[in-house]
């Protein structure tokens, strides 16, 4: 049988030539492999492509680099009939066990149709079920909603007795309803130095990324409205006004106020106009019998608001005399006289 | 010219400034308004879908911070079977304000005085943000069941209720048979 082997040998060491490419037999060499018993390896692996993890397996474990015949033999009495049987064994048991993890697997596999399909019932009988992951995302979602707003909390922020709401809606709660816990009337120490509960808020935006970006959304709006307001405060005398839009709200509905204001506008412009024009000759007018109606107290003081930052504005601009300041004024004055009334005349027919 | 062109801009800044105090105005409050609205409706879902027993309540109109409610009296109590109205009124800044309700039924009862005003706890001090209508519409069932002689709006019901029990009782259902039929 060794002989046998030999004879072959020659063969397969010509075959192993064309096999392997010179870098590869250098390498195994390097690993203590000579051509023989990679040929050897890769034949089996040709013959029985199952066996091959076990036959290498078992040649790394138990071989040290064969130099001598002696080597050839023990690996001939390896492949002997008797030894082969044994790893047939082997791969019984394997391909056995193979079978029963993929029965295993199957049956794991149908497990998972029917999870998804009572999923899938769940959902349908939970309509408002938004992420199919999580059957219980109702009760989540009540859970996890603000109880002052009832929408999903935006920015929770935790009391010291454990109760969450979203940070603004606490802020206004403790602002206009004093410091207690809207849940459970216990005292909050500062409704303004609450901090977002950042575990919660994170969770909530994990599990409600959709009714979170629709709040961030209406945010970012609110916000944009909050700036142009704070833009508006820093000028000399917008605080005047906004105390006067105040009043004028209160007495008038806000669109009669609007074309007032639009009335006053234009009366100005066109004054304007005509005091630049003439340069001065409109001072017959000034003071035109202005009896102010009392109902036109609110809109005469915010004119004339108006008109001082006007000066205000023409002072910085064209820098122009004194004597003409004066003149300026005075056709102001004339100027928000008529317009109130023009307004009255309006008013009466 | 060039005064003609200073002059524009000055009255140009000051509208545009006006007109943008006001819109701000406007809009903050009516933000406001839409915050309360959206949980006005959210309320009003809730009730939809999950309603309290004997106890009904929605808006009158078009209108979402004027709602109508029907109460049915409670068995076991004289007020068995009768039919109260009540109008609940949500101030723009609710939830932080409690609804006004108010009986637009006649009741005999120590809670409700003759313009139908409800003395409730929850409805003024007790309000918290955190109650909704649901909660409100509870407590007023609670005052048919179990009317609060120690907190009464009426001081006369209220003795007639601890003194003679029947009497309150014969008085209350003669109302009801009168007023909520």
């Amino acid at each position: 049988m060794a002989k046998e082997e030999h004879k072959k040998q020659p063969d397969l060491a010509q075959n192993g030539e064309n096999l392997f490419s010179p870098r590869f037999k250098s390498v195994a060499a390097m690993a203590g492999w000579d051509e023989e018993a990679i040929l050897v390896a890769s034949l089996v692996v040709e013959d029985t492509p199952d066996r091959n993890k076990v036959k290498k397996r078992s040649d790394l474990q138990f071989k040290t680099p064969p130099s001598t015949n002696s080597r050839r033999k023990r690996r001939a009495h390896r492949r002997s009939p008797i030894s082969i049987p044994i790893l047939v064994l082997d791969l019984d048991e394997k391909e056995t066990a193979k079978e029963e993890s993929e029965q295993k697997k199957v049956v794991e596999i149908e497990e998972k149709k029917k999870i998804r399909e009572n999923e899938l019932k769940s959902q349908d009988s939970v309509v408002s079920c938004s992420n199919p992951a999580l059957p219980c995302m109702d009760k989540l979602r009540e859970e996890l909603s603000c109880a002052i707003c009832l929408e999903i909390c935006f920015e929770p922020s935790t009391t010291p007795c454990g109760h969450s709401f979203c940070k603004k809606c606490l802020r206004s709660a403790a602002d206009k309803c004093g410091k207690r816990c809207p849940k459970c009337r216990q005292l909050i120490s500062n409704g303004r130095s609450c901090k977002v509960n950042t575990v919660l808020w994170n969770t909530i935006q994990l599990l409600f990324p959709q009714e979170v970006e629709a709040r961030k959304a209406a945010g970012a709006l609110n916000s944009r409205e909050a700036e142009s307001d704070s833009n508006i405060r820093p000028s000399p005398s917008s605080s005047n006004r906004r105390d006067v839009s105040v009043r004028r709200r209160r007495g008038l509905s806000s669109n009669q106020d609007d074309n007032d204001a639009a009335l006053a506008e234009r009366l100005q412009r066109e004054d304007l106009g005509r005091l630049v024009g003439r340069d001065g000759s409109t001072t017959t007018r000034r003071r035109r019998g202005a009896p102010a109606l009392s109902q036109n107290e609110d809109a005469a003081l915010a004119l004339r608001l108006q008109r001082e930052e006007f000066m205000g504005a023409f002072r910085e601009t064209s820098g122009i005399s004194g004597n003409s300041l004066t003149l300026a004024r005075a056709n102001l004055r004339a100027m928000a006289s008529r317009a109130i009334n023009i307004r009255a005349r309006g008013r009466a027919v | 010219m060039n005064m003609n062109h200073s002059s524009h801009t000055g009255i140009g800044t000051a509208r545009t400034s006006s007109s943008l105090a006001i819109a701000t105005s406007s809009a903050t409050t009516s933000s406001w308004v839409s915050s309360s609205g959206k949980r006005i409706q959210r309320e009003m879902m809730e009730l939809n879908t999950d309603p309290p027993p004997d106890c009904s309540a929605g808006p009158k109109g078009d209108n979402l911070y004027h709602w109508i409610s029907t109460f049915i009296g409670p068995p076991g109590t004289p007020y068995e079977d009768g039919i109260f109205f009540l109008d609940i009124i949500f101030p723009s800044e609710y939830p932080f304000e409690p609804p006004k309700v108010v009986f637009k039924t006649r009741i005999f009862n120590c809670n409700v005085d003759s313009s139908g005003n409800v003395h409730l706890g929850i409805l003024k001090d007790g309000w918290s943000p955190a109650l909704t209508i649901t909660k409100v519409l509870l407590a007023i069932k609670s005052i048919f069941t179990n009317p609060d002689p120690y907190n009464a709006l009426v001081p006369g019901i209220a003795h007639l209720y601890l003194a003679d029990r029947t009497k309150h009782d014969d008085l209350a259902a003669e109302w009801t048979l009168r007023f909520a039929k």
